[in-house]
């Protein structure tokens, strides 16, 4: 039996209405990888915000050693041993990557009152050569790297002091392949320091490789610890959901033949940095699919087909000949389109839901002349969230109130309601729990078999082999290579054509 | 387990109840203000205020006008700081054409040059990306200057028509198609929806299908039309025009709107009725203390004051990140 290191007790932490977590108790071990687990929503995120001081605690204790600990913010947290490596991007623009390491801890390098710039470069540059990250460069300012490598500095500044407790928030989704092999060797690293890391993501089969053992909490409320070596997926996904998830995961057909009738032709589209020279059919009733590292501008031909990249050269044309340059055209044509970044691009977030669902579809919800029926937008908002099944208290709330999966949903229902018939999903499922995730693979099957078409762009390898009936691989800006829906496909042909 | 599930619902209903109750407390606040505020100025100045409903109302048709183009941009998010020398500006153009021209031409006028001035605001705002203070603080000295050397010799004066047309009835009936048609098309058409859209979130508004940039630029050329008709009113009111005609509209506006509780970063909690309520409120609380006597200094001070109280309690902290 492994010694313990942290002791959560009796925790509880709500936001106004919402009670993230509720008198949570579990033990975490020395030396060990420890997973927590659970749909969006059910407060792993808050527990770890809590323990490395972003969140106070409402009640409850967190036992370290033996000595209890209420950090008030992150640089008190990595005074007691604990730090983080958070889900978004948390590294501060317009601060050197060696300021980002040392943040907070400056007081190390400053002499009567004045920092030596030299002595903290060189010391962050000796850390990342040791991690490895030789190209980055500690004197740079952080601004001029991509999101992986700023996830690389993290790593860094979360680890160089040989923490006692990591806490890594889903970091993993974010990242390349190459960018978690980094990663999963440095968890290894610490934890055979006999250090401990708690380890978030909804990718259960990579929890099942790397941890020990996996605690999962369902609305807030503890459920359980277990041994990853006892466990399979489906005992997790069960546990996760608190009933069996049953029926098809994604689509189980492999046979279906898609139609010859293009609904949109893409020809030589360019976005200066992003894409170059893209050109692709897209048929009625066909997923397609657009897979690659999330720099290969996979992201921008989303953007592109719904007419809103900026400084598009080529041509977007839909069946009839009509021309995509412009969103209000493209939606006025009945393509809709999710952003990966769901919270900026796709719903309003201090807006309501019903407002949000209705925004598109104003024009086919007056009374008369330009009034818009306040009964007609209400019915079809409550109609489409229900169909949706978003969870809400009614449409008068606020989108921001709303867990992300609850947010997607939000932006399906509007597009559903408008009846498009070509949808541009970008990163459909990015940080949804499998419950949500089922639904959509689900409502995306019905809708290719209602004959609407779909462009889907995902990082998730797995649901592009398992949706699409025919995928685009992107490198650097060009399609590197397609493959067509096959049960034999995996996800190593992909990654082949990735790197 | 169920039971704790349902539980767990009934009080998550009971909160969002509550919650709905703070809201509903903070929309009504500005109504009982203004009850309150109007009931004891009449017992300060032993019923002055009721007897002279007209000397109040005179004070409220411009900033009430105004304020109504003023909103639009604050619900989008933006800011004007023009608004006063929008109006100056206006209000000379229609003293001048008054004088050559007939009574509806000189209105017309007045409008365009206010268009026209909103114009040059929405084309630095959304052409050149500058923030919507910035931009409006640039053209209210650049014309409050022109305004200062127009009228350096002599006030601009109007047409004697247009002094004669000095009628409550009309100008009530002025404000009250102004601030009806924008009540209509800010609660019952798209118009008000989109303008709440940008608000609450500019680029998922896009991405939703909104002409976001025209909309916007739009916004400031119908802001500058209504206080360029505002301007018409002002001109029937004073007669002529001094160097310091409009001077500090756009304070006045701003106060007024944030009385009526108006959320300052704008977006979908923007009602109509702050327009109404708040420069309502402004009226009674200035002519109020003029009444009792209280000198402009101090009364500038009473404005600071209360606009700080006002701005703290409904600030929407959660959405108020820098305003456009």
């Amino acid at each position: 039996m492994s010694e313990v290191r942290l002791q959560v007790q009796n925790l509880c932490k709500s936001f106004g209405i919402t009670k993230a977590v509720q008198n949570v108790s579990f033990n975490v071990n020395k030396g060990e990888v420890h997973a927590l687990i659970g749909e969006n929503g059910s407060g792993k995120s808050t527990l770890t915000n809590m323990l490395t001081g972003i969140y106070t605690i409402d009640s409850g204790h967190f036992i370290l050693d033996g000595k209890e600990i209420h950090p008030k913010n992150q640089v008190e947290a990595n005074n007691e041993g604990v730090s983080i490596i958070v889900q978004e991007l948390g590294t501060l623009s317009g601060l050197t990557v060696a300021e980002n390491i040392f943040l907070g801890h400056e007081e190390r390098f400053v002499k009567h009152g004045i920092k030596n710039t030299g002595a903290m470069n060189r010391e962050a540059q000796q850390l990342l050569n040791k991690y490895g990250f030789n190209r980055i460069r500690a004197g740079a300012m952080v601004d001029e790297y991509n999101f992986e490598d700023r996830k690389l500095v993290e790593i860094v500044k979360a680890t160089y002091f040989t923490p006692k407790i990591v806490v890594i928030d889903e970091t993993t989704t974010a990242l390349s392949q190459e960018g978690r092999e980094e990663l999963y060797k440095h968890m290894n690293r610490i934890r055979e320091e006999g250090n401990t890391i708690i380890f978030i993501s909804h990718d259960l089969p990579e929890i099942l490789r790397l941890s020990d053992t996996i605690t999962v909490l369902r609305d807030g409320v503890y459920i359980d610890t277990v041994k990853s070596a006892d466990v399979t997926e489906d005992d997790l996904k069960k546990l996760m959901v608190g009933r069996e998830v049953t029926g098809d995961y994604y689509r189980s057909d492999y046979d279906t033949k898609v139609s010859d009738e293009v609904v949109m032709s893409v020809r030589n589209v360019s976005v200066p940095g992003q894409i170059s020279d893209i050109s692709f059919d897209l048929h009625k009733g066909e997923i397609l699919g657009f897979g690659g590292l999330s720099e290969s501008g996979m992201h921008e031909i989303g953007k592109a087909c719904f007419g809103a990249s900026f400084n598009r050269t080529g041509s977007v044309t839909l069946a009839d000949g009509t021309s995509i340059d412009s969103i209000p055209k493209a939606i006025s044509h009945s393509i809709a389109y999710t952003s990966k970044d769901r919270d900026n691009e796709s719903v309003v977030m201090n807006q309501s839901i019903g407002d949000n669902i209705c925004l598109p579809s104003l024009d086919s919800l007056r009374s008369f002349f330009c009034f818009l029926s306040g009964s007609k937008m209400k019915k079809f908002a409550n109609e489409h969230a229900k169909e949706m099944s978003v969870k809400m208290v009614n449409t008068n709330q606020f989108v921001s109130d709303l867990s992300g999966g609850n947010k997607q949903k939000v932006v399906l229902a509007r597009w559903i309601g408008k009846d498009s018939d070509i949808l541009v999903l970008d990163s459909p499922t990015r940080g949804i729990d499998i419950k949500v995730k089922q639904d959509i693979y689900q409502l995306m099957d019905r809708m290719r078999k209602q004959g609407k078409s779909i462009i889907m762009i995902s990082e998730e390898l797995m649901e592009l082999i398992g949706m699409c009936d025919h995928i685009y691989i992107m490198k650097d800006g060009k399609i590197n290579g397609e493959l067509d829906r096959s049960p034999d496909l995996n996800e190593n042909a992909l990654i082949a054509k990735m790197v | 387990m169920a039971e704790q599930t349902k539980t767990g619902t009934v009080s998550r209903e009971e909160q969002l109840k509550k919650l709905s109750k703070v809201s509903l407390v903070r929309s009504l606040l500005p109504i009982i203000g203004l009850v309150a505020v109007f009931i004891v100025f009449n017992i300060l100045t032993g019923g002055r205020m009721i007897q002279n409903p007209s000397l109040v109302m005179s004070q409220i048709y411009v900033t009430m006008i105004s304020a109504t183009g003023v909103f639009f941009i604050m619900t989008m998010g933006g800011l004007d700081f023009s608004q006063g020398s929008i109006l100056g500006m206006a209000s000379i153009v229609v003293c001048l054409v008054s004088k050559v021209a007939p009574v509806p031409v000189a209105v017309i006028a007045g409008i365009a040059t206010g268009a026209g001035i909103g114009a040059i605001n929405g084309f630095f705002y959304v052409n050149r990306k500058i923030k919507s203070f910035i931009v409006t603080i640039c053209t209210m000295f650049l014309f409050r200057g022109i305004i200062k050397y127009l009228t350096s010799n002599a006030p601009v004066g109007a047409s004697a028509t247009m002094i004669l047309l000095n009628k409550d009835q009309l100008k009530l009936i002025c404000t009250l198609v102004v601030v009806v048609l924008g009540f209509v098309a800010f609660h019952f058409t798209k118009f008000g929806i989109h303008l709440r859209a940008i608000g609450a979130g500019e680029k998922a508004a896009k991405f939703a299908g909104i002409h976001t940039d025209r909309t916007k630029f739009l916004i400031y050329v119908l802001a500058g039309a209504i206080t360029g008709f505002a301007a018409f009113i002002n001109v029937i009111k004073v007669g002529s025009v001094t160097a310091s005609g409009g001077n500090q509209l756009e304070t006045q506006i701003l106060i007024a709107l944030v009385l009526g509780g108006m959320p300052i970063s704008g977006g979908a909690k923007a009602r109509f009725l702050n327009v109404i309520v708040g420069s309502l409120l402004y009226i009674v609380l200035t002519s109020g203390l003029t009444m009792m006597g209280m000198t402009t200094q101090a009364m500038q001070l009473v404005q600071g004051v209360v606009f700080l109280i006002f701005v703290a309690i409904f600030a929407d902290r959660e959405s108020l990140k820098v305003i456009k």
